[in-house]
C-alpha cells in the first residue's frame, strides 16, 4: 500500500450530524466515504470493499440495519478483509453478542469522546493493516516456493540425471518425504520451533542434499561395486564441496578469492545455483547450505564430515538424512537392487545406516504407512498443495475460505471489466442474491427503471412491483424455482411500466448454485432486453393475418379460435352463435357490379359491429357468409331481434336484407362445432321460410341438412 | 448569547461536550447542524400515523445525536421514547412524546437564539 494514499473509512448511520461529527473527528487523515442507511453501504462495500480500510457501522437504520450490513459483509466475505466497528447507543448485551458473532472488531458508544474515536480507529487499522501485510509475505512465500521449487528441481534433475544414474524421482521422494517428517515433527514438538514456512523452506532446500556429488568423478559415483576405502573418502566430501558450492552461491558469504578458488572446481554447480532468485536467496542458501553440508552426520556422533552429535546436527539436516537413507534403501542403485518398504525400516530402526535422532524414528515408524503410499502415489504434488494452504492458513489464523492478495486482484479486475462491459453495453443487467436479498442493477438499468442500483427484498419492493406487476414478479420467482444446476436458464418476456408507458421486456436469466452436494440456490444473474418495437411488430403481422381485409372483421380461422378461447374459458356462460347471410347478394352482384356488392358488404360489418358490444365476436366466414358470437344473459331473443333489423338496410336505393340462424349454447352444448352446426340449420331454416328473417335452432331441426 | 448561555438555555452539559468532543468550533458547528436534522419531523409525523418502526427510529436518532452534543434534558425524554417504542407501541408514548416535543421546542428555540447572536 503506498502510503501517500489516504486510507479510506466508510461511516454508515443514517443520522447525518452523526456522520459529521465522526468525519471530523477522523479528520484530514483519512478520506472518508459516507452511506446513509445499509443498503447504501452495501452498494459502496460491494464496489469499493477492497479498498476500504475501516467501516463505522450504526445499528439502528432504516432499509436495511446494523445487523443486514454485517450479514451482507459475510455472505461476500468482506468481513475478513474490512474490519467494523459497531457506533451505537445501544448497549444490550444481546445486541453486542450478536454484533461480535458478526464479526465486528470493536464497539465505539455514544456519546463519542474523540480521543476514544480516533485511537479504536487507529488500533483497528493497524490490527488489519498488519494483517493485510501478513498475507502479502504469505503470497510472496508461495511465489517464491513456486519460484524456486521449479528453478531448482530443473537444475538438480539436470545434475541428476547425468551424473548420478540415480532417477530425478529420489530428489522429489526426499522432498516429500522431508515434508512429511517435519509436518510430523511439527506436530508432536514444539522444540524445533518449526513454522509452514520453515517445513517450506527446508523441503525445498532438501532437493539440493547431493549438489556436492557435481564434483565427484563419475567413475565413483557411478561404480556398480562397493567403494574402495580411497574412494568412500573422496565420495564424502560432496558434503563439503555441495556446502561450499552453496557458500559461493550468495556474493558476500566469502572473499572474492576464496570464491574464485570455488568456481575451479565447481563452475557448472555454482553458475547453476547463482541463478536462485537472491533476494530471497538467504536463508534458502543458509538452510541448503545445512542440508548439503550435514546429512550424513549421523545422531551417535559418527557420521561425516564433522561428526557433530545429536541435535548439533541442524533439524532440517536431520531429516534430509532419514529421508535420503530411506528413499535410497527403497529404490534400486547400480549397486543394489531395491529394499522392500518394510526390510527398509527395520535396518533403519536396527541402526545399520546409522544413529537417527530416536523422535524422528517414533515419527516415522508411526506414521510408516502413510509414508510408503504417499511416496508410491503422486503424493509430491499433493503436499506441496497442502504446505501452501497451511502457509496461508498460519497467516490467516486458521480462517478458512479467505482468499488471497492475488486472487483479490484478480477479481477486482474481473469486477472492473464487468462494470465497464455493463456500463457500455446499454443494457439493463442485474445480480440477485438470496441472502441477504438484494439486487444489484448496472448503472444503465438502474437509470432506465428509475430503480436504485441496489436494493433489498426485490419481491416486496413496492417500486419494482408498480413497475412490472406482482403478476410478473411472481413468475420470475416460480420460474427460478424451476430451474437446475444442470439448466440454470430461463427467459420470459414481461410488460414493464415506465413512465405511464407500457412496454415488452424479455428478461433472461441464469441461476447461481454453490459446489455443495446438494447445490444450494444463491442466486441469479440476468438481464432485461427491451423488445416492445420487435413485439408490437409481430402483433401488427398477426393481427393483419387474422382480419379480413375488406370489412375489418376477424376472419374464420382467427374467430373460431376467439370463440373456442371463449368457450373453454367461460363454461358459465350463455352463448349465441349467429349465421348470417346477405339475401340474393349474387344478383346485387351481377346486377350492380361488384364494386357496389364490396359497399353491402362493408356496409353490413358496420352495422354489425355497431349493433353488438365490443367484447362480441364479429367475422365475415367468407363471400357473403357472416357471423356474429354473443355472450347474453337476458332476453336474447329480443337481442337477436334488435341485431336483424340493424342489418336490413338500404344502400344507394337498393334494398339489401339477410337471413339469420341462431344457435344457443344452452340448447346444442358449448362445442364450436356444435353451435356452427346449429346455426348452419337454423340459416338454412330461414332461407327455406322464405329469406328476410331469422331463426333460432331448436331440435325440431335436427333432421334439415343444408 | 454564548455557547455556555445557549447550553444552559436548552438544558445541556456544555463542559461535557468539550471534554469530549474537545474543540469549540466543531461544536458551534454540530449545535447549529441540529436544526437541519429531519429526525423530529419524522418523529411527529410517525406518530401522527401511529407508525412505531418509524418513530422508533427517529427517536432513537434523536436521542443518539443528543448523546453526541450532551442536550441532556432532550437526550433524557428521547431515551425514554425510544425505550416506549422498541418493542411495541407502549401505552405511554403518546405522553412520552408530548414532553420530547416540549425539550424539542426549547432546544431548537435556544439553537436559533444563538444563531441569531451570531448574526447567522
Amino acid at each position: 500500500m503506498a502510503v501517500k494514499n489516504k486510507q479510506k473509512i466508510l461511516i454508515v448511520d443514517d443520522s447525518e450530524m452523526n456522520r459529521s461529527i465522526l468525519a471530523d473527528m477522523l479528520g484530514e487523515e483519512y478520506d472518508i466515504l459516507e452511506a446513509e442507511d445499509g443498503v447504501q453501504a452495501v452498494g459502496i462495500l460491494s464496489k469499493q470493499y477492497s479498498e476500504l480500510s475501516l467501516v463505522l457501522l450504526d445499528i439502528v437504520m432504516p432499509k436495511l440495519d446494523g445487523f443486514g450490513v454485517l450479514s451482507a459483509m459475510n455472505q461476500n466475505g468482506w468481513i475478513v478483509d474490512v474490519p467494523v466497528i459497531m457506533v451505537s447507543a445501544e448497549s444490550g448485551s444481546k445486541q453486542v453478542e450478536r454484533a461480535y458473532e458478526l464479526g465486528v472488531t470493536d464497539f465505539i458508544n455514544r456519546p463519542f469522546d474523540a480521543l476514544v474515536v480516533r485511537r479504536r480507529v487507529v488500533n483497528t487499522i493497524l490490527l488489519y493493516a498488519k494483517q493485510k501485510r501478513l498475507i502479502g509475505m504469505v503470497e510472496d512465500q508461495i511465489y517464491e516456493t513456486e519460484q524456486r521449487s521449479s528453478l531448482m528441481i530443473d537444475i538438480l534433475s539436470h545434475i541428476v540425471e547425468f551424473r548420478n544414474g540415480e532417477s530425478g524421482l529420489h530428489i522429489l521422494h526426499v522432498r516429500t518425504l522431508t515434508a512429511m517428517l517435519l509436518d510430523l515433527v511439527a506436530a508432536k514438538t514444539d522444540k524445533y520451533a518449526l513454522t509452514p514456512r520453515d517445513i517450506s523452506l527446508i523441503s525445498t532446500a532438501s532437493a539440493l542434499h547431493d549438489v556436492g556429488k557435481i564434483a565427484i568423478d563419475g567413475a565413483i559415483l557411478n561404480k556398480p561395486g562397493r567403494l574402495t576405502q580411497e574412494e568412500f573418502s573422496v565420495m564424502k566430501t560432496h558434503t563439503t564441496v555441495g556446502a561450499e558450492m552453496l557458500q559461493a552461491a550468495v556474493p558476500g558469504w566469502m572473499t572474492d578469492e576464496e570464491y574464485e578458488l570455488m568456481k575451479t572446481h565447481t563452475t557448472a554447480g555454482a553458475d547453476m545455483l547463482a541463478q536462485i532468485p537472491v533476494q530471497h536467496g538467504e536463508d534458502l542458501v543458509k538452510v541448503a547450505y545445512e542440508i548439503c553440508r550435514w546429512h550424513h552426520e549421523r545422531w551417535d556422533g559418527r557420521g561425516y564430515p564433522d561428526g557433530l552429535k545429536g541435535d548439533e546436527i541442524p533439524i532440517a539436516a536431520q531429516v534430509v538424512s532419514l529421508a535420503d537413507v530411506y528413499d535410497a534403501l527403497t529404490s534400486p542403485r547400480v549397486y543394489k537392487p531395491a529394499i522392500p518398504h518394510e526390510e527398509a525400516l527395520r535396518m533403519i530402526l536396527d541402526g545399520q545406516c546409522g544413529q537417527f535422532n530416536p523422535l524422528l524414528l517414533t515419527c516415522f515408524t508411526e506414521n510408516a504407512e502413510k509414508i510408503r503410499t504417499a511416496l508410491e502415489g503422486d503424493a509430491a504434488e499433493e503436499i506441496q498443495q497442502r504446505n501452501l494452504r497451511s502457509i496461508s492458513e498460519e497467516a490467516l489464523r486458521g480462517e478458512g475460505g479467505a482468499v488471497s492478495e492475488r486472487t483479490l486482484r484478480l477479481l477486482d479486475y474481473e469486477r472492473m471489466k464487468y462494470h465497464f462491459f455493463a456500463a457500455m453495453s446499454e443494457e439493463i443487467q442485474f445480480e440477485y442474491t438470496v441472502s441477504p436479498s438484494m439486487v444489484t442493477l448496472s448503472a444503465y438499468g438502474s437509470k432506465m427503471l428509475g430503480l436504485e442500483e441496489i436494493f433489498m427484498d426485490p419481491q416486496h419492493s413496492e417500486q419494482l412491483i408498480s413497475i412490472v406487476g406482482q403478476k410478473a414478479l411472481d413468475e420470475i420467482v416460480t420460474r427460478q424455482r424451476e430451474t437446475t444446476p444442470e439448466a440454470p436458464d430461463s427467459s420470459m418476456e414481461l410488460l414493464v411500466h415506465l413512465n405511464g408507458e407500457a412496454r415488452w421486456f424479455r428478461v433472461i436469466t441464469r441461476s447461481v448454485w454453490t459446489n455443495d452436494v446438494p447445490p444450494r440456490y444463491t442466486g441469479l444473474l440476468g438481464k432485461a432486453i427491451d423488445i416492445h418495437e420487435e413485439k408490437m411488430k409481430l402483433r401488427e403481422l398477426e393481427q393483419k393475418a387474422s382480419l379480413d381485409p375488406l370489412t375489418g372483421l376477424l376472419n374464420r380461422a382467427s374467430a373460431r379460435e376467439q370463440i373456442e378461447n371463449r368457450l373453454l374459458t367461460h363454461q358459465e356462460g350463455h352463448f349465441a352463435l349467429a349465421e348470417i347471410d346477405i339475401d340474393d347478394f349474387k344478383r346485387v352482384n351481377d346486377e350492380l357490379g361488384h364494386m357496389f356488392g364490396d359497399r353491402v358488404l362493408q356496409e353490413l360489418a358496420r352495422r354489425m359491429k355497431h349493433a353488438v358490444r365490443s367484447s362480441d365476436i364479429c367475422c365475415r366466414a367468407g363471400g357473403e357468409e357472416f357471423f356474429l358470437f354473443l355472450d347474453y344473459n337476458t332476453d336474447i331473443e329480443h337481442t337477436v331481434e334488435r341485431i336483424f333489423k340493424n342489418l336490413c338496410f338500404e344502400l344507394e336505393g337498393r334494398r339489401i336484407t339477410v337471413s339469420m340462424g341462431v344457435a344457443l349454447g344452452e340448447r346444442t352444448g358449448l362445442s364450436y362445432d356444435g353451435l356452427y352446426r346449429a346455426a348452419d340449420v337454423a340459416l338454412y331454416a330461414a332461407k327455406r321460410g322464405g329469406k328476410d328473417r331469422f331463426c333460432f335452432y331448436d331440435d325440431s331441426m335436427k333432421d334439415l341438412t343444408p | 448569547m454564548t455557547m455556555q448561555e445557549c447550553y444552559a438555555a436548552l438544558g445541556g452539559d456544555y463542559e461535557e461536550v468539550v471534554s469530549r468532543l474537545r474543540s469549540e468550533r466543531l461544536i458551534q458547528k454540530f449545535v447549529l447542524k441540529f436544526l437541519d436534522d429531519g429526525s423530529f419531523d419524522l418523529l411527529a409525523a410517525s406518530m401522527a400515523a401511529q407508525n412505531r418502526e418509524d418513530a422508533f427510529r427517529a427517536a432513537h436518532t434523536i436521542k443518539g445525536m443528543c448523546q453526541n452534543l450532551s442536550f441532556t434534558a432532550l437526550g433524557k425524554s428521547a431515551h425514554d421514547l425510544t425505550e416506549a417504542l422498541r418493542n411495541d407501541w407502549g401505552a405511554d408514548a403518546p405522553a412520552l412524546y408530548e414532553t420530547v416535543k416540549a425539550d424539542y421546542a426549547r432546544t431548537a428555540g435556544a439553537i436559533r437564539e444563538l444563531k441569531a447572536s451570531l448574526g447567522l
